[in-house]
C-alpha cells in the first residue's frame, strides 16, 4: 500500500523531470550552436526565452479547450518550457552588458525579452486558442 | 560530454523549480506568484555566484549553470504577468514584471561582484 502511494505520488514529478531533459537539452544545443562571450548580445538566451513564452501561451490556451493526457501541464508546460527559458541566464546577461559598459544595448535586451515576451505569450494564448 | 552534463542538471533543477515553487506558493497562500519569484530571484543569485567565481573546474560550471537554468523560468514568468492583467496592464503585473527584473539583475550582480 505505501510503495504504492509513493509511485503515485512519484509521478508529476517524473514528468517534470522528462519535460526538463528535453527542454533543457534544446536550451543547451542552442546556446553550443550560438556561443555568447559575456558582454556580447545574448542573441541564444533571447531566443529561448520567446519561442519558449510563445509555445507556453500557445499550450496553455489550447489546453483550455482540448483534453490532454494525465501531466500533460506537467511535462510540457513546467518540464519542457519551463527548463527551455531561462531567468537566470537572462539576469546575468544584463549584468554582464552592463560591466562591458553597454547600457543601450542592455536596455534593449531587456527591452526586447520582456515586451517580445508578453506580445509572444499573448499571441500563442490568440493561436492556441483558435487552432488545434 | 559537458553538454550532456549541462542537460541532465538541467532537468534536476526543473524538479527543484517545480518542488519548491509549489511549495512557496502553497505556503504563502497567496495569489500573487511568489513561487516563480523565489525560485527566479535565487537562482539569479546563484548564477551571479558561480559566474564570478574563477578557477572552478568547467565540467562544475557546466553543470551549475545548467542546472539553474531548468531551476528559473522566463516563460512562466510572462504567462504569470498576463494572468495578472494584461491587456490592460495592470498593477499587479506591472509589479511582478519589475520586481522580479530589478531584484533578479540587482541580485545577480551582488552574486557576481561576492565571488568576483
Amino acid at each position: 500500500m505505501r510503495l504504492r502511494q509513493l509511485t503515485v505520488d512519484s509521478e508529476p514529478w517524473i514528468a517534470v523531470l522528462g519535460g526538463g531533459l528535453v527542454g533543457s537539452a534544446a536550451r543547451v544545443g542552442i546556446g553550443y550552436v550560438l556561443p555568447t562571450t559575456p558582454g556580447a548580445f545574448p542573441i541564444a538566451t533571447l531566443m529561448v526565452n520567446l519561442i519558449g513564452s510563445l509555445f507556453l501561451g500557445a499550450y496553455l490556451a489550447r489546453r483550455e479547450r482540448a483534453a490532454t493526457v494525465r501531466w500533460s501541464l506537467q511535462f510540457w508546460a513546467i518540464g519542457v518550457l519551463g527548463s527551455f527559458t531561462t531567468f537566470s541566464a537572462f539576469s546575468l546577461d544584463v549584468v554582464h552588458l552592463l560591466e562591458a559598459n553597454r547600457p543601450m544595448s542592455a536596455l534593449g535586451y531587456v527591452t526586447a525579452s520582456v515586451i517580445g515576451g508578453l506580445l509572444l505569450a499573448l499571441t500563442g494564448q490568440r493561436l492556441g486558442s483558435s487552432f488545434g | 560530454m559537458t553538454l550532456l552534463l549541462a542537460t541532465l542538471a538541467g532537468a534536476v533543477g526543473a524538479v527543484c523549480r517545480y518542488l519548491l515553487s509549489g511549495l512557496v506558493q502553497q505556503q504563502t497562500r497567496s495569489d500573487f506568484p511568489l513561487g516563480t519569484l523565489a525560485v527566479n530571484l535565487a537562482g539569479a543569485f546563484l548564477l551571479g555566484l558561480l559566474a564570478g567565481a574563477d578557477g572552478l573546474p568547467s565540467a562544475a560550471t557546466m553543470a551549475g549553470a545548467g542546472f539553474l537554468g531548468g531551476f528559473t523560468t522566463f516563460s512562466t514568468w510572462m504567462i504569470e504577468t498576463i494572468r495578472l492583467g494584461i491587456p490592460p496592464l495592470r498593477g499587479r503585473a506591472v509589479a511582478n514584471l519589475a520586481l522580479t527584473l530589478l531584484a533578479g539583475v540587482a541580485l545577480a550582480a551582488v552574486g557576481y561582484s561576492l565571488t568576483n
